[in-house]
């Protein structure tokens, strides 16, 4: 096994330990539990950042060149804002729906394309541009969605009266809904330009496809969370829901991308 | 003569109240009878826990009969005229330990788990400790059952979820808003649980504001609180004000109805608001749950979540006797290797000062010896030594894990007439530093 694949499947590995122990946390709710939950995501970062970097080093490939490795980079990305979100505004609980995403997305980015990398003629400035904002909107909508799969949880429980299990130190209604709403209003414009950018690249090679549909029905959501918010005081439950549609869509977006990539 | 720890006591398990509100005391009372208690010189140390469920005397003894008669006479002459020999428990040895370390994790609360028993045994020692009644037995034995009662409290769920309305109330004003200072708690009617829950709340950091059909009654309410006062016509704009709204009136139909909440959800655009309905029949429509962003409580739900949360805390209560068992075991391993290491050096300095004794009066009489016989000779005495004392330290290490090593110790330091130094005192443990243990029970 080369040194590219240990990294990889240590990466995943932790991912799987680390979603674990946010679990565990979100049930305990203990100094302790919050402690090995964040090194072993700590770890797992280590070894993803690792994989990033042999893969770099031995295939010569740019992080951002083809869909795989961007979905390497975006996964590392979250986990970076999701460090930065619990030391500003503690919330380890929600840890538990961010670990799945980036558990996922690695695993996704070790599925290999069978498509050469673009050809020359058609790279363009854009490209680049295109898919790093679109990959920082795409990291701060994972956390906002992380936040609103915390709200409906927590809504429901209080609706129903079960307030203890394994659900019962998920962060305050307010809290998940604040943070919610700063991250839509954080990856909205940066997505909105990807997302621009792409379609422009797109239509520059003859190239637009149904990628792009779901890229904007996920920018419509969005824009409908944030605009509700703004006008209609739609807060808490129908923005996590429209939240949670919003991320769906772009996952839907980044999945036929990898489809693509595989099918060739 | 061997010491040996004891407590006598009484508690809510067995007594009635009018024998324990005759047994209450203020921390001058406990002073005052620890002092006097110790005076008797039958008792070496004493601790005196006196709560509202509880009154337990804990002390070193070596002359467990005479204490006895002692305590026994104390709690009598305390409880009088009320009878109370009959209520008194007492424990000895390991069970003392036992029951010292169950009762600080909470296990032998009438609320199993609650908080404020550990802030109140501290409390105990911190008096103690300033009389003068603690030692360095007891001051060992409590720097351990503060240390069990942590471990008990981090480790298992005895102390997780909450089961009075008022507590109750707080935790789950918490998952809804995270911080409580600076929110608005509505109070409207005068109940004496809703009144405790918005004392809990203000306590936390929120503002009260009260209405009452009576305005004497809601100002005499807002000012035992700390509140404000509003007429009963503001019903409406307080409730599109508030964060918590906790109701408990004698009204027979609904003070809060379905038509009421729709225009107030309106007007506080649709913000999330707790409303805790404490009365029956019920104040508030129970068709206001279904407002967006509004959470309604009723006395049956708190009852539940209490019963859910308390049977919690009893399957947490196993694994917290498990702890106990190992940590009661760990502590009289400890507490005798302590006792038998003084003794074991003291026994092996014993024999060799006499064998050494014998040695030098014997020398002179054997002239000048040969450096090689001078040797062997220092040998033989460390041998008759060693061959000595084997079996009997053996013994005596052996004997550690069971009951019988105090004894055992006891026995050799008469026989040989050792003088064994104690183990350090132990400086009794400070005072808890936040009011979070005594918190929510």
């Amino acid at each position: 096994m080369t040194v590219v694949g240990i990294t990889f499947a240590l990466g995943a590995l932790l991912y799987a330990v680390a979603c674990a122990a946010f679990f565990v946390h979100l049930s305990r709710g203990t100094k302790l539990s919050a402690r090995w939950a964040m090194r072993t995501l700590a770890a797992a970062m280590g070894a993803h950042a690792a994989y990033l970097i042999s893969d770099y080093a031995i295939s010569g490939r740019h992080p951002l060149e083809g869909i795989q490795q961007t979905l390497a980079v975006l996964s590392l990305i979250i986990a970076l804002a999701y460090l930065a979100t619990v030391r500003r505004h503690g919330m380890t609980a929600i840890g538990a729906f961010i670990t799945p995403v980036t558990l996922l997305m690695l695993l996704g980015a070790g599925l290999r394309s069978s498509l050469p990398p673009v050809p020359e003629h058609v790279r363009s400035a854009l490209l680049p541009v295109h898919v790093a904002m679109n990959v920082l909107g795409l990291a701060a909508f994972t956390l906002a969605f992380a936040a609103a799969v915390g709200y409906v949880i927590q809504e429901r429980l209080l609706r129903t009266k079960h307030v203890i299990g394994v659900f019962q130190r998920l962060p305050a209604l307010e809290e998940l809904d604040a943070l919610g709403g700063r991250f839509v209003t954080i990856g909205f414009p940066l997505f909105t330009l990807g997302l621009v950018l792409g379609i422009v690249w797109a239509a520059q090679q003859s190239a637009l496809s149904a990628g792009q549909g779901f890229g904007m029905l996920a920018w419509l959501f969005f824009g409908i969370v944030l605009l509700t918010r703004a006008i209609a005081g739609w807060n808490g439950r129908r923005a996590a829901i429209g939240t949670m549609l919003g991320f769906m869509c772009a996952m839907a977006a980044l999945g036929g991308y990898v489809v693509r990539g595989l099918g060739g | 003569m061997a010491r040996e720890l004891v407590v006598y006591g009484i508690s809510h398990h067995r007594t009635p109240v009018s024998v324990r509100e005759r047994m209450a005391s203020t921390a001058e009372r406990v002073s005052e009878d620890l002092k006097r208690l110790l005076e008797s010189e039958v008792i070496s140390e004493g601790v005196l826990l006196s709560t509202c469920n509880r009154v337990e005397l804990v002390a070193v003894t070596e002359q467990p009969h005479k204490t006895r008669e002692h305590v026994m006479g104390y709690f009598q002459h305390r409880a009088s005229p009320e009878p109370v020999i009959e209520y008194v428990y007492e424990h000895a040895g390991t069970d003392a330990v036992r029951h010292m370390f169950r009762v600080a994790a909470g296990l032998d609360s009438m609320v199993l788990g609650e908080p404020q028993i550990l802030g109140q045994v501290k409390d105990a020692v911190a008096l103690a400790q300033r009389v003068g009644t603690i030692g360095g037995t007891l001051g060992r034995c409590f720097d351990r059952t503060f240390s069990v009662a942590k471990r008990v409290r981090t480790e298992t769920e005895i102390a997780s979820g909450n089961v009075s309305v008022s507590s109750i109330a707080c935790e789950l004003a918490e998952k809804i808003f995270s911080d409580l200072a600076g929110r608005k708690v509505l109070l409207v009617g005068a109940g004496k649980m809703s009144e405790v829950a918005a004392r809990s709340l203000k306590a936390r950091g929120a503002s009260l504001t009260v209405i009452n059909r009576s305005p004497q009654r809601a100002a005499d309410l807002a000012a035992a609180c700390g509140g404000e006062a509003r007429p009963l016509e503001a019903l409406a704009t307080e409730l599109a004000n508030a964060d918590v709204a906790i109701s408990s009136t004698s009204n027979d139909g609904y003070v809060i109805t379905y038509e009421l909440m729709q225009g107030v959800a309106k007007m506080r655009k649709f913000r999330p608001l707790f409303m805790i309905d404490i009365a029956v029949p019920r104040d508030i429509d129970p068709r206001v749950e279904g407002i967006r962003n509004v959470f309604l409580y009723d006395m049956d739900d708190l009852k539940r979540v209490s019963q859910a949360n308390l049977a919690a805390r009893e399957q947490a209560a196993s694994d917290a006797e498990q702890i106990i068992e190992t940590e009661v075991r760990d502590y009289g391993k400890w507490l005798r290797q302590l006792e038998l290491t003084p003794t074991i050096v003291a026994l092996r300095e014993r024999v060799r000062e006499v064998v050494q004794r014998e040695k030098q009066k014997a020398l002179p009489r054997m002239g000048q010896l040969d450096p090689k016989v001078q040797q062997a000779l220092d040998q033989m005495c460390e041998a008759i030594v060693g061959q000595l004392l084997h079996k009997p330290l053996t013994q005596l290490k052996q004997s550690q894990d069971g009951d019988e090593s105090t004894a055992l110790v006891a026995a050799v330091q008469q026989l040989f007439a050792l003088e064994v130094t104690p183990a350090p005192t132990v400086p009794p443990p400070s005072l808890p530093e936040n009011s979070k243990e005594r918190g929510k029970p």
